[in-house]
């Protein structure tokens, strides 16, 4: 449970890949259709677009409830809350704390995330009163036991990916923009995701994530978008399909709070303790 | 014990007081906690008085917290246990009573508080405030509460922290009623101290910490009396009494996170009138796998060695010895999760195995399965003392 949502829990794949690193020359499976370097740039261009409109946001909190449900239909309820403080020119940095199942009430984690270096994580557990400084090296492993991994809803630096824009199609009736995503860093779950841009609004509805042996994995649907300050688009809800196992989780947003004044200084491993 | 007692039934008056005559300062109530039933069984009779081979207790905690204003907070935390055989283990203790102001750059809490400090697993030699409740268990992790006035900086360049620790918590052991315990019972009503103030001296302690990149460092220092009980024979009790010593100590800890690994290590310097100076260190590192396989569990492997130089004549158990464990966590909807440690003294004097597996019931209720058990193939070995003593504890909790 040691890594925790970020931002508005973007969907991976919006930081434009401008680095060539190792994982890129893994683009073999893009096979015959090779992607030019046009596809590569409009791919670019959607990515920065999408992050660019989130610039400004400062500060937010919100809460949010998750609902894991087995291939049977039983379902389990965790509650938590997330605080995010916008880092100009660094990764965002952001707290969570858990409200539900309640024998994991109280804890807390904090998160400093960076482009291209590790993200600095740090776990608070109440019982012990303990700060644990923790690796952030798990990306693909299960956040909170449900079907989003940890780098579902990490910090989206346009860096982690590297794009092809591979044309306009329609998802429920939204004209989206198709933009394939290969992730940069290492210890991802993914060889590639698809994201589903809508034109207008220029938010993803929807992702198509695909296993280290490309074969599809996870979709993930994501409505119920709100404009917060004018500006800011946020989900309120989103779910995700095991294509595998049959397994969903739905991510349910509420109480959104833009620029409530949040500083450093409530995000170093100190604050961690007295969070409520 | 009675000063205790006194103090807790102080506390739980006040306790009552402020909940009943809430002023309009205190916003609403914030209380969690937990209710548990546990039970310990024992294959072997033992070779003491306490012959029971099964045990039964009930135990809870709960937090109550305030705000006070808009930079305070009072937190309330007892802690009860009811115990079928033993009396020592029956009790009621403020794991924390402390009113807590954050500043701007500075957080001030008076009251009984927990603090911990320390990276390693096995011991945490730097985890100096709070004094052990071992009638909890020999690998317990629970604390009494400390009275203490803290006040915490925080700078640029890392924080300080400042104690002043008035009144000394002594460790808790079984009765001769209970188990598991070492066959020579131990009398607390004999307990002694090197200090005339006995459990009135008052302790100072300061701490710095930083993070410099993947480093996070501490260094403290340590003027009061060992939290660590020194067993001594009373002939005239004809049992073992606690004897408590002062002490100076300087110490660092330190953790290196690199990606999988975690390097840990904490060192102490000691220094009294009633012991031989020495130095005791836990280092080590801990290694982690995560979702093998694609599967989205996790194994940790954790290794460490602990020393202290007064060696085998001295009262360190922990002297010459190496920690093994593994950690495998499932991540599944019920947080399922399995712990294997083995402590082996290097000297060939004996091992500690202990072997824990746990997972949530539904949503509130958390299940656990424990064994410890000591064996030693040597006659002259200290852990012959508990051989007999293994044990499998079954604990279920219910969280609120």
């Amino acid at each position: 449970m040691h890594k925790h949502t970020n931002r508005s829990v973007k969907p991976a794949g919006f930081s434009a890949g401008i680095l060539f690193t190792a994982a890129v020359t893994c683009l073999s499976w893009v096979g015959p259709a090779q992607a030019d370097e046009a596809a590569k740039q409009r791919g670019l261009e959607i990515a920065t677009a999408v992050q660019a409109q989130d610039d400004g946001f400062g500060d937010s909190e919100s809460a949010m409830t998750m609902t894991l449900i087995n291939r049977a239909g039983k379902e389990s309820i965790r509650q938590m809350r997330s605080k995010i403080l916008e880092v100009t020119d660094a990764g965002d940095k952001s707290l969570s704390i858990f409200d539900e199942p309640a024998d994991v009430k109280g804890t807390a984690s904090l998160t400093h995330s960076h482009a291209t270096e590790p993200d600095e994580q740090w776990l608070y557990l109440p019982a012990l009163k303990r700060v644990k400084r923790i690796s952030s090296k798990n990306k693909s492993g299960p956040f909170m036991g449900s079907e989003f991994a940890f780098e579902d809803i990490s910090s989206q630096e346009v860096e982690k990916y590297d794009y092809t824009y591979l044309g306009d199609e329609e998802v429920d009736g939204i004209a989206v923009h198709k933009v394939e995503a290969v992730p940069t860093y290492e210890h991802s779950g993914y060889t590639r995701l698809i994201n589903y841009i809508d034109t207008d609004r220029m938010v993803p509805v929807k992702v198509e994530y695909f296993d280290r042996k490309n074969s599809p994995l996870k979709t993930l649907s994501i409505s119920e978008y709100e404009q917060h300050l004018g500006k800011f688009w946020r989900a309120g809800k989103m779910e995700m399909e095991n294509l595998q196992t049959g397994k969903r989780t739905i991510l349910t947003w509420s109480d959104y709070k833009f620029q409530t004044g949040l500083t450093d200084k409530d995000f170093n491993s100190k604050s961690l303790k007295r969070l409520r | 014990m009675r000063a205790f007692v006194t103090s807790n039934r102080l506390a739980i008056a006040s306790l009552l007081v402020s909940l009943c005559y809430t002023p309009s300062v205190f916003a609403q109530w914030d209380v969690r906690g937990n209710v548990s039933t546990e039970v310990l069984v024992f294959p072997h009779t033992a070779s003491h008085s306490a012959n029971q081979k099964s045990s039964v207790s009930l135990s809870s905690e709960i937090e109550l917290y305030t705000d006070i204003g808009d930079a305070g907070s009072l937190t309330i935390t007892p802690f009860v246990r009811v115990d079928r055989h033993d009396p020592e283990r029956s009790y009621l203790d403020f794991r924390e009573f402390i009113y807590t102001h954050v500043g701007d750059t500075w957080e001030a809490r008076v009251g009984l508080g927990k603090v911990f400090f320390g990276v390693a697993e096995s011991a945490n030699l730097v985890d100096f405030i709070n004094q052990t409740d071992s009638v909890e268990g020999f690998s317990t992790d629970a604390k009494r509460g400390q009275p203490m006035i803290n006040l915490l900086l925080t700078r640029d360049w890392g924080d300080i922290d400042l104690y002043i620790l008035p009144g000394f918590r002594e460790q808790t052991f079984p009765s001769e009623f209970g188990r598991p315990r070492i066959p020579v019972p131990i009398n607390t009503d004999g307990t002694r101290y090197e200090s005339d103030d006995r459990s009135n001296a008052v302790d100072f302690a300061a701490r710095v910490s930083t993070i410099v990149g993947d480093w996070d460092l501490g260094a403290h220092v340590f003027e009061g009396t060992t939290r660590e009980a020194e067993l001594q024979f009373d002939p005239t009790l004809g049992a073992l009494v606690p004897f408590y010593s002062r002490t100076t100590q300087v110490g660092l800890d330190a953790q290196a996170t690199l990606e999988s690994w975690l390097l840990k290590a904490e060192v102490v310097h000691r220094s009294g009138q009633a012991f031989t100076d020495h130095i005791a260190l836990v280092t080590g590192f801990e290694y982690s796998f995560y979702d093998i396989q694609g599967t989205g569990a996790d194994l940790g492997i954790v290794a460490e060695y602990l020393m202290d130089d007064r060696g085998k004549d001295g009262p360190a158990l922990l002297q010459n010895d190496a920690l093994i464990g593994l950690r495998f966590a499932l991540n599944d909807v019920n947080s399922s999760e399995a712990l294997l440690g083995v402590i082996t003294d290097l000297d060939g004097d004996g091992n500690l195995l202990s072997l824990s597996a746990s997972r949530r019931i539904g949503n509130s209720v958390k299940a656990t399965v424990e064994y410890t058990g000591w064996s030693t193939d040597k006659a002259s070995s200290s852990l012959l003392a508990l051989d007999r003593e293994d044990n499998v504890r079954v604990e279920l909790s219910y969280f609120f």
